[in-house]
């Protein structure tokens, strides 16, 4: 399914057909409950968001103007909704200054795990304040395109570029050693 | 040349980029689509929303409109009065005013609180009226 197949399932859509909108239901199921997946990190709460992004979306189909790209005008309308959920429910994160910071990683041998300091990082993102979580959300979503997130949130590209380097920012003072260019050692 | 195993190596930024471009992925369960497509047919057979009674609540917004006209007049006309006391007799009401806004300040706040009062009423009665018939 292509872009102007979302353009003929809306036309059908719009003019009686309920049945065609299952064809958007099925192309774009995957990543607005992945975009869900990122803000929640809950698969149950994740599907039941997508699945109200679904209805509105379907109610407000008439007001997709098509100088943008269904698949856009649809993010930005899940985005939405996402945010306002999280924001009346919030999700179980740790607070940022208990995200689990080694005494001195580079002290052990071998420091830690990849693994760990890279679960560590994403939870400290989750943790942090929603304007830059959300920014940061967004960007990695869209494969690190700035005007993809932007328009998604609904904001402009500058404000997107300051919230985040000012997130990244914030990841690097808490998480100081994990987030460290290490010294490099001798073999 | 040793890379300690848990650290980040050269550029934090493009580490941060990597960790975090990495998300889980998950795939929708089987039938989510067809549970959406339920919520949808369901949304689509429900009944329109109700529109507003507007004939219903005309004659009360006419009537809370009336009266905040004449509320804004009594106020006006006890701003006139109060000039009126403390400056000397140069000034007096519009010969047109009915004689209960001849009273003061006193008497415009009571007409304001009765036109309050007024509002609430056929708000609430609007309210029932609307509720009443979904």
């Amino acid at each position: 399914m292509s872009a102007t197949d979302d353009q003929a399932a809306v036309e059908k859509v719009l003019a009686g057909d309920i049945s065609a909108f299952e064809g958007i239901v099925r192309r774009w199921q995957g990543p607005l409950i992945n975009l869900a997946y990122r803000f929640c990190h809950d698969r149950g709460r994740a599907e039941e968001m997508a699945q109200e992004a679904f209805l509105r979306a379907y109610r407000a189909l008439g007001q997709w103007r098509k100088d943008a790209a269904f698949s856009t005008w649809l993010f930005a309308l899940a985005t939405n909704l996402y945010r306002s959920e999280l924001r009346r429910i919030p999700p179980r994160t740790v607070p940022l200054d208990d995200v689990a910071e080694p005494a001195d990683a580079r002290a052990s041998d071998g420091g830690l795990e990849d693994h760990d300091r890279d679960l560590a990082v994403r939870r400290a993102v989750g943790a942090l304040p929603a304007r830059y979580r959300e920014a940061l959300t967004l960007f990695y979503f869209h494969e690190m395109d700035v005007t993809a997130a932007a328009r998604s949130l609904g904001l402009p590209e500058g404000t997107v570029k300051a919230r985040l380097s000012r997130g990244r920012e914030i990841l690097r003072s808490k998480l100081p050693q994990r987030l460290a260019v290490p010294r490099l050692e001798e073999a | 040349m040793k890379r300690p195993t848990g650290q980040f190596m050269g550029n934090d930024e493009d580490e941060m980029n990597r960790i975090l471009s990495q998300a889980d992925e998950i795939l929708p369960s089987s039938g989510f689509a067809a549970s959406v497509m339920d919520a949808v047919r369901r949304e689509a057979a429900a009944p329109p929303p109700i529109p507003f009674p507007w004939k219903r609540a005309l004659p009360g917004l006419a009537v809370g409109g009336l009266m905040l006209v004449l509320v804004l007049r009594a106020l006006l006309v006890a701003m006139a009065h109060a000039v009126k006391v403390t400056a000397p007799q140069s000034m007096s009401l519009p010969s047109g005013m009915p004689p209960l806004f001849h009273g003061g300040i006193e008497s415009a706040a009571i007409w304001a609180a009765l036109a309050l009062l007024t509002a609430l009423v056929s708000v609430k009665l609007t309210m029932r009226l609307a509720f009443s018939r979904i």
